[in-house]
């Protein structure tokens, strides 16, 4: 399953009417935007995110169309927006309208037409160089200033081309043409971004080439509205920063499931045989079969997960990945369904299997009719009218952004590595008749301590990610999961675990709030990869261990009930709290009292590391741990 | 393109849906400024559909000097007289 949907049920209620799909094109959604906002205000259980747009040209239009990508990913925003190319002038001269909105992420709308000084014709390549430093200065400080007061989330445009070069081609290729100085900057954008977790970059620069210049930057809406990208293309940039945000608070798809026959290959393995199947460089179709197998196989690479939802005889199926062109292997997919079931019954299967909601998932199918009844059982499966021409597959997927990811970690590449694994411990599982002993057998390490700054990146995924073993769903940005990383009233715990199988990774993370001798529970959370496996108990083995050093005498447990996360509700039950009677807003409040003499709970579990360090800081000590087995 | 009395009623349905108006509710007379939800974005989607649709390139010029739906579909082309 996936670590970081994180043990959602697999979902079969419809959370979002089927009128909430939006369409495809530009024009007919900006036709249809007051019907569709209509329609999308519908949903229920819209989660509220603040957007500031800070823009150097007009955004009404990104902020009506981004609005609407918003609504279809379960957010209802509200936006502040700076007044026309405020964008600076708002946050250095701190305009208390924006201090005041005080907003969950800041999207700054600027392009090329925003740079203040271009290099001069024949200008030397020290001065282009101290004017892209002078560029740079700028737009630091201004991050600096937003991240200091605000301390949000940036999402910022890099830097687009202008459409008109009156140096030609030495635009690209002298020191002091613009296309050159534009691309300088994006470079230095990038080398901020990959040093500042909280800085995220929207790709205009390759938005723009896909629709298309032209498009793109449209002069007619420039001098009459200022806006600095066309209506239409403003649709791509919306879809973009949409995508981005939806990566932040964890509801990117996760799985990819596809269909086989001239989906994956050209023809019908059990009747052409698997020798006659349309694949490979010595046919134009076939190329383009085997270049969308690469691109899905990139994707695996990256962390999607890949499952087969195939009408076939499982041995034709699986037969057909031994053409001696299929780039996938029968081991790339983490769930197989060949059979002749009702594919939307398969999909609902893939979920349980791989525990992850069908939400996470999305249905390529060359078959129009089996995209439609999927669609119609299941709307909250992604299903792309992908149509029949596997040429256009991999760019229809590129274009709705299904898989975006603000960051790469290394367990999203041990994603997929983990469900091979899994299938070894489910065969191991069911060899055993006693649990205990099959817990035994897996030969478990934990790795338990406090924040350090390596894991901060994940432990941020899981905890804007993880929807059922999550007592309380509390969501933080990297700004906010750093600073309760260097906050001495918080105990912070991260814990890995390991089994003959494989590293499951980072899989979970508790955060307590700790005043005098109490301490709440503020966030505890559990990847579903390791559920039933006591990995929950070696957690709490580790806090009481943190509570005993710290003198703290008494915890108090925090449950929040949310759609997703009923799994939890008895767990403090447990492990040994009492109910707090009369709780109301919301919290359901327990209570435990830390005994001097601690019993662990944990009896399967090795613990690895040595030492925990209380707190990021160096300053602090570091204490020594007690073994737990 | 046809300048027939169907584009015009298509045209007409589609502005419907740009002000969020129940389908039919425009005629072609109504005036700009009494349409509660005729604003910048509106603007700027009538703009867009009269490129898409028509093949029409407009400036916003162009449409300031409109008053009426009927201006609108004199503009783009699709007000059944001859362009």
């Amino acid at each position: 399953m996936s670590d970081i949907t994180e043990l959602s049920a697999p979902e079969t209620r419809p959370v979002k009417p089927a009128t909430a799909k939006l369409p495809v094109a530009a024009a007919e959604l900006m036709r249809k935007r007051g019907a569709l906002k209509r329609e999308l205000l519908k949903q229920k259980n819209l989660v509220p995110k603040r957007i500031a747009i800070l823009g150097g040209s007009t955004t009404s239009e990104v902020k009506s169309t981004l609005e609407l990508f918003l609504l279809s990913e379960g957010f209802e925003p509200t936006f502040y927006e700076s007044g026309y190319n405020r964008y600076y002038e708002d946050v250095q001269f701190e305009n208390p309208d924006l201090w005041n909105f005080k907003p969950d992420i800041v999207f700054v709308h600027t392009t090329w037409r925003n740079i203040t000084q271009f290099p001069e014709i024949l200008e030397s390549e020290n001065e282009v160089e101290n004017r892209v430093r002078h560029e740079m200065a700028r737009f630091e400080a201004f991050w600096d200033k937003i991240h200091e007061k605000l301390g949000v989330v940036i999402i910022q445009n890099n830097f687009d081309l202008p459409l008109l070069r009156p140096l030609g081609n030495l635009e690209a290729s002298q020191s002091f043409g613009r296309l050159n100085f534009l691309m300088r900057l994006n470079a230095e954008f990038a080398k901020y971004a990959q040093s500042h977790t909280h800085f995220l970059i929207n790709d205009i620069l390759y938005l723009s080439a896909q629709v298309g210049l032209e498009e793109w930057q449209r002069s007619n809406y420039w001098y009459a509205f200022h806006m600095a990208v066309g209506p239409t293309a403003t649709v791509a940039l919306a879809r973009s920063v949409a995508g981005i945000i939806k990566s932040i608070y964890g509801k990117s798809k996760k799985c990819l499931v596809l269909d086989l026959d001239n989906t994956l290959w050209g023809g019908v393995v059990g009747d052409d045989g698997v020798q006659n199947l349309i694949l490979g460089r010595d046919h134009a179709v076939g190329e383009a079969f085997l270049d969308f197998q690469r691109y899905v196989k990139d994707l695996q690479r990256r962390g999607v997960i890949l499952a087969v939802c195939s009408k076939n005889d499982p041995e034709n199926a699986k037969a057909g990945f031994s053409h001696p062109d299929s780039i996938l292997k029968g081991e790339d997919f983490s769930a197989f369904k060949a059979n002749w079931n009702p594919k939307s019954e398969n999909l609902r299967d893939i979920a349980t299997e791989l525990n992850i909601g069908l939400d996470s998932m999305v249905f390529v199918d060359d078959n129009p009719a089996e995209r439609a009844l999927v669609s119609a059982h299941l709307p909250n499966v992604a299903v792309p009218e992908v149509g029949s021409d596997v040429s256009l597959f991999a760019g229809i997927l590129e274009r709705e952004g299904y898989f975006e990811m603000h960051k790469l970690v290394q367990d999203d590449l041990n994603r997929t590595n983990y469900y091979s694994s899994n299938a070894q411990r489910d065969a191991a599982q069911a060899s055993f008749g006693d649990y205990g002993e099959f817990l035994a057998s897996l030969q478990m390490t934990a790795e338990i301590g406090a924040f350090v700054p390596t894991y901060l990146e994940r432990i941020t995924q899981l905890i804007n990610k993880t929807n059922q073993f999550n007592l309380t769903t509390k969501r933080y940005t990297s700004a906010e999961v750093e600073a309760i990383a260097q906050d001495p009233s918080t105990i912070t715990l991260y814990g890995r675990l390991a089994d003959k199988f494989g590293d499951n990774g980072l899989v979970s993370v508790i955060v307590g709030r700790v005043l005098d001798e109490e301490m709440e529970i503020d966030i505890w959370l559990m990847s579903c990869r390791v559920f039933n496996r006591e990995m929950e108990f070696a957690m709490f083995d580790a806090l009481i261990e943190q509570c005993q050093m710290r003198g703290i005498r008494k915890i108090v447990g925090v449950y929040i009930p949310s759609a997703k996360n009923g799994l939890v509700a008895g767990l403090y039950g447990t492990l040994g709290f009492g109910s707090v009677e009369g709780t109301a807003g919301g919290r359901q409040l327990w209570s435990y009292d830390v005994p001097a003499a601690y019993e662990v709970k944990s009896h399967h579990i090795r613990r690895a590391a040595e030492t925990v360090t209380v707190a990021l800081d160096e300053a602090k000590a570091t204490v020594p741990t007690v073994k737990l087995a | 393109m046809p300048n027939d009395g169907t584009k015009r009623n298509e045209f007409l349905l589609e502005m419907d849906e740009i002000l969020n108006l129940p389908a039919g509710t425009l005629r072609g007379d109504e005036k700009l400024e009494n349409l509660e939800n005729w604003d910048s974005t509106s603007l700027i989607t009538f703009i867009a559909m009269a490129e898409t649709n028509g093949g029409v390139s407009l400036s916003s010029d162009e449409i300031v000097t409109c008053s009426t739906v009927a201006d609108l579909l004199r503009l783009a082309r699709v007000d059944g007289d001859a362009a």
